[in-house]
């Protein structure tokens, strides 16, 4: 059996593939213990028995929620003499445009905690002044006195030569200050050049190391030792918890990527590789686009800070089911980002909220129905969610269908806007993809967002609110490395890149191997960043014969245009290296052609047909208006689109 | 298509997006660390008659000078083809500096104009007398190559001529060939997309939608203005020197208030100087209006309705109001912080609840070039300071404030591309006022020479600190100097010097000013 488990803030998700089927469990969280609420729902799925797990994949949220509501560790920095306030400092902007005292989120390490080393290296990494060790030396002493628990260590130009950051580790563990492990250098973490981006990814990881740490060896006690616990990354692979515990920064953004993993690999089942997705949760919405495979990029952050570790490309915006409904000063309807959140939620969930949220608006459209909520399990008051979207339509002079409508289509074109950022502002065409709609909200909005974007079809798998915990268990192990090379761009360097390659690929394979993976099938996909010489940023080249021909190549596909008598400039090697897990096979079922009458339980005054999810058989069709109803979800049919079951059970709705 | 509530949420959101998409584009594109690394630039929507619809700014100077742009454009040509795109830096003829260079292109519904895009970027050097653009000058021809509204692209067709022409005037030739091609790429892309809108809209529609957009934000700001007590407020405050002589030069500000309407009168302020600090008047309407921004609630749409209820007044031949062809390259940078300190300060006595003190009031602006191993070299770099401290608490330490909010170019970046060494990157422990809340610190940074180099440095609060506001003290005033071997050589704020190898420039940048009474 195969197990994915998706911990949240609220529920912790499972999903298990046996024998070709899935099977599903929704359990509370336990927050301030998450193996009990893993090990309790583990138990319910096997039978009692966790040796029947074979593979066990989660997703967490400890290394994120440390940053956010900076619980992480007492942390330290060390830098180069001179550069004291790197992180204070960033890049000298201010977060908001406009705003008359623009306010900074608490550093993550206090500049008490931030120290001078005395050295330097120029940016061909030769030593210019030499460590000082007396110095250091005091240094240490009084981050050991502190009661510091990790120190990030990010000296200039250590990218090009890290000889001074690894003599500060050295001399830290040989004088009985620290555990190597405790101290994180950014020639290991990201050996590459721009020191702000390169010292925040450092005290990130620095920040949230011990308290990963700590929380995976008490999952990994409550565990039999035969079952291997992995992890997700940003970047959609998975990695062992060992490696996790070196590299705990690349899941503090990994919450969204799960979902994309999840919903790539059933569309691809169901024969659609150009996809996007979109993940609509309670109160904000993500966006990725999968063409032909889901999209890296290197470039992000959290809480306005630099992590630059390769995450999936996903764009989010602040819509959700929660998102709140108002009118402006100036007259405009205004939904989000502002969120209800759960607690009060919705006017509809009768705990105390009065603002009007796009979960009402679609309680009053009928869209979603009090009577199939969660399958029952809990109340909707439409009566008061009507009030609320009554009051909203007086202020705009209208009647309340349409201001319900109205507080969708607002709701909607902030999504669209997001999609469109994902797509077309990148060079592809929405109506080539499908629109792959899930979480708890996704599905009753995913025939308006792609009629607005004449995507002509939407898929939603079977289990769209738990699709998270099925992401996490087809996902691959993935390990990234980098180095930099900065330089132009001759005979040499390719020489020397292709030496830098098999080193990586050593390196990769015996990491690759201590993952423990049952017949590893692996890939090494090498990679140059690259540039004309005087641009400030790169492209990323895949590596093979006449890279220059390559990154002209790209260039031109990229910006629409190539400057092939310009100097070309290499800047980092890149290995992607990837072990192919055996996914749990899915058996598709035979198509039986009918109207499926069985799941047909309702049909509405207002000529809305109400269909069971669960009964909704392959082969099935049937046209919109109509609601599937099913315990993590509703779809909304539209009115002149059809939908049919295919043989994986994902529901395939396209304009009639 | 009748305007609703609704539809104006979406409609806003249409026409964000096209100026948002422009901006990914350009600065994806963009070669100069300038256009990517530090995003000094902006993109707008406009309708036929060159009224602002929407923008994606990066810079606030750029807010409300982009109008000019485009209303020079339509002056400056009978007609319009299809596929046209101009471009204009003349501070005269709707420029603001030679460095931003403006292109605009129309947008046609049927064989009418329907709307502009247009793209304002800093290049880093587009000649004149010194390397960056922002020399010590006297008039305006010596600050580089002026380009009036011109076709650089017509019908579709790029005119060879002025692009190698423009090129040819930088010092940095393919670093600007690279730009431009960015900022047209950015140009097709908008105008590409508001095309398809009309098409799916309608042009109807779309300009119904537009002129609600821009009613929508005038009645947001008036509701701003409304909220500020009646009332006439006059604040002063001073320039240290234009380059060719250290001196006060003041800038003074009536606002009167007057329930829905905002007239701001700079009468009293110093006559056009013969240096560089003279500000053209498209400069002083975007600061006043980024102040009433600043006010307004953050996602207020920017668009000409923010400015309707706005009146500016400048005398004639004033530094606010030059004659062509006065020295303008600062003015853009220097002059426009300090009329939002005068602005904000008379605004202070409004709203002395609400108002913060000083921030650092300058953008300090290093530029130097020269040649090494055979190949020219040229930079441009602002740097960030203290911000005024504020009821909200102390202000923000080593950011850029107000009129700029350009990135660094990182110190390993720097240090590859150009022969320099930077020494320090630091706060200016102290340098914040005191006060019951804290002004931010400034910048120390510390550049060693490792190739002589025509430096310029344009600064200011070197004399006049920041002020401190309900009793908080003012921020300690900036310092620039070269260590030379054992000697030391202050430069004051703005200073033209020869640099040779071994030498180290030290700009100390000014703290906030602190706010309220310890």
């Amino acid at each position: 059996m195969f197990t994915g488990v998706d911990i949240g803030g609220t529920f912790t998700d499972f999903v298990a593939v046996d024998n070709g089927r899935l099977r599903i469990h929704k359990q509370l969280s336990t927050p301030d213990d998450p193996a009990r609420a893993m090990l309790f729902g583990l138990a319910e799925l096997s039978g009692g028995d966790l040796t029947a797990i074979a593979r066990l994949a989660h997703g967490s949220t400890v290394a994120t929620n440390a940053i956010l509501e900076r619980k992480g560790a007492r942390a330290a920095f060390l830098t180069t003499e001179g550069f004291r306030d790197i992180l204070a400092i960033g890049r000298q902007n201010r977060p908001r445009l406009y705003a008359l005292q623009p306010q900074l989120p608490p550093p993550l390490i206090p500049r008490e905690l931030c120290f001078e080393v005395r050295e330097r290296l120029d940016f061909q990494g030769r030593v210019l002044k030499p460590l000082d060790y007396t110095a250091l030396d005091a240094t240490l002493d009084t981050l050991k006195a502190q009661g510091v628990e990790s120190v990030a260590v990010c000296l200039l130009h250590s990218y090009a030569n890290p000889v001074h950051e690894q003599a500060v580790r050295q001399r830290a563990v040989e004088r009985g200050c620290f555990q190597p492990e405790q101290i994180v250098l950014s020639s290991d973490v990201l050996p590459q050049f721009r020191e702000y981006e390169r010292a925040s990814t450092t005290a990130l990881e620095a920040y949230v190391r011990p308290v990963v740490g700590r929380y995976l060896r008490r999952l990994e006690a409550a565990l039999p030792p035969s079952l291997p616990l992995s992890m997700m990354k940003s970047d959609g692979g998975t990695f062992s918890a060992a490696a996790a515990r070196q590299l705990a920064a690349h899941t503090a953004l990994s919450g969204p990527a799960a979902g994309v993993i999840g919903a790539f690999h059933l569309a691809q089942l169901a024969g659609f590789d150009r996809i996007i997705t979109l993940d609509m949760g309670g109160t904000s919405t993500d966006v990725a686009l999968c063409p032909g495979e889901p999209v890296l990029r290197a470039e992000s952050e959290i809480d306005g800070l630099p992590l630059r570790v390769r995450l999936l490309d996903i764009e989010t915006v602040g819509a959700g089911g929660g998102s709140i409904a108002r009118i402006d000063a100036g007259g405009a309807l205004r939904v989000g980002p502002e969120s209800a959140g759960a607690d009060p939620g919705p006017v509809a969930y009768g705990r105390g909220g009065d603002r009007v949220t796009v979960t009402d608006a679609n309680v009053v459209l009928g869209r979603l129905d009090p009577a199939y909520f969660l399958g029952g399990g809990m109340s909707l008051d439409t009566a008061a969610a009507t009030a609320a979207v009554e009051r909203l339509a007086g202020l705009l002079g209208m009647d309340v269908e349409s201001a319900a409508l109205g507080v969708l289509e607002v709701a909607n074109s902030n999504i669209e806007r997001a999609l469109r950022r994902v797509s077309v502002a990148r060079g592809h065409d929405p109506r080539a993809f499908t629109l792959m709609a899930f979480g708890g909200a996704g599905p009753l909005h995913a025939c308006d967002v792609a009629a607005r974007l004449q995507i002509p079809r939407v898929l939603v798998p079977r289990y769209p609110g738990v699709l998270c915990a099925f992401g996490l268990l087809v996902a691959d192990v993935r390990l990234d490395y980098s180095r930099s090379v900065l330089g132009p761009l001759t005979a040499e360097t390719v020489q020397a890149l292709r030496a830098h390659i098999n080193d990586l690929e050593a390196e990769a394979r015996a990491a690759l191997d201590a993952e423990g993976v049952a017949e590893p099938e692996m890939i090494f996909r090498p990679s140059v960043d690259m540039r004309y010489q005087g641009q400030a940023y790169e492209l990323s080249v895949p590596y093979g014969d006449d890279l220059a021909e390559r990154f002209h190549r790209l260039h031109e596909q990229t910006y629409g245009h190539a400057l092939r008598d310009r100097a070309v400039e290499v800047v980092t090697l890149r290995l992607e290296a990837t072990c192919i897990t055996r996914k749990p096979a899915l058996e598709p079922e035979l198509l039986e052609a009918n109207a499926a009458p069985s799941a047909r339980i309702g049909q509405r005054a207002d000529g809305v047909a109400i269909y069971l999810r669960e009964k909704l058989s392959p082969g099935s069709a049937f046209h919109g208006p109509a609601l599937v109803v099913q315990l993590d979800s509703t779809v909304y049919v539209a009115p002149g689109w059809s939908a049919r079951v295919d043989a994986y059970r994902n529901l395939i709705l396209e304009p009639a | 298509m009748p305007v609703d509530a609704i539809s104006l949420a979406v409609f806003r959101s249409l026409f964000e997006s096209v100026a948002e998409e422009m901006g990914v584009t350009l600065q994806r594109a963009a070669f100069s660390p300038n256009i990517r690394e530090r995003l000094d630039f902006s993109c707008a929507v406009f309708d036929a008659g060159a009224r602002m619809v929407a923008q994606a700014a990066h810079i606030p100077v750029h807010l409300g000078s982009m109008p000019a742009s485009v209303e020079a454009a339509i002056r400056a040509f009978e007609r319009f083809e299809p596929g046209d795109v101009i471009i204009l830096n003349d501070p005269y003829r709707g420029g603001t500096h030679l460095p931003d260079v403006t292109m605009v292109s129309p947008v046609f519904a049927g064989a009418q104009v329907a709307f502009f895009v247009a793209s304002r970027a800093h290049h880093a050097d587009v000649g004149g007398m010194s390397p960056g653009s922002l020399p010590l000058s006297t008039e305006l021809y010596q600050e580089g190559l002026i380009i009036p509204p011109v076709k650089l692209v017509e019908g579709g067709r790029l005119s060879r001529s002025v692009f190698d022409l423009i090129t040819a005037n930088s010092r940095g030739p393919e670093e600007r060939q690279g730009d431009l091609e960015a900022q047209l790429a950015a140009q097709r892309v908008g105008a590409r997309r508001l095309l398809h809108l009309v098409e799916a809209h309608g042009y109807d529609a779309l300009t119904e939608h537009a002129n609600a957009l821009i009613d929508y934000s005038r009645r947001m700001t008036e509701a701003v203005i409304a909220a500020i007590p009646d009332g006439r407020y006059t604040f002063e405050d001073a320039l240290e020197g234009d380059g060719q002589e250290a001196r006060r030069i003041p800038i003074r500000v009536t606002i009167t208030v007057s329930d829905r309407s905002f007239a701001v009168d700079f009468t009293g302020t110093a006559p056009q100087v013969a240096g560089n600090l003279n500000a053209v008047e498209a400069i002083v309407r975007s600061a006043v209006y980024y102040c009433l921004r600043l006010l307004a609630e953050d996602d207020l749409p920017v668009n000409q309705g923010c400015f309707a209820p706005i009146s500016v007044t400048t005398p004639s031949r004033s530094l606010l109001n030059p004659d062509f062809p006065a020295a303008v390259a600062v003015g853009n940078t220097e002059t426009s912080q300090r009329i939002v300190d005068v602005v904000l300060g008379a605004l202070a006595q409004a709203l002395p609840d609400v108002i913060p003190a000083a921030s650092q009031g300058t953008m300090n602006n290093v530029t130097f070039g020269g040649t090494h191993d055979g190949r020219p070299f040229v930079y441009y770099e602002t740097i960030g300071g203290g911000h005024g401290a504020g009821p909200q608490g102390d202000g923000l330490s080593g950011r850029h404030s107000h009129m700029t909010n350009t990135r660094n170019t990182p110190v390993e970046a720097l240090e590859y591309a150009l022969p320099v060494r930077v020494l320090a990157y630091r706060l200016r422990e102290g340098s914040g006022g005191a006060g019951r809340f804290r002004g931010g610190d400034g910048i120390v940074r510390g550049y060693e020479f490792l190739a002589p180099a025509r430096l310029t440095v344009n600064s200011e609060r070197r004399i006049y600190a920041p002020y401190g506001l309900r009793g908080g003290r003012p921020g300690l005033a900036g310092r620039n100097r070269i260590v030379r071997g054992e000697g030391e050589i202050e430069l004051g704020g703005k200073a033209e010097f020869m640099v040779e190898p071994g030498d180290v420039l030290w700009i100390e940048t000014p703290g906030g000013g602190g706010w309220g009474a310890d």
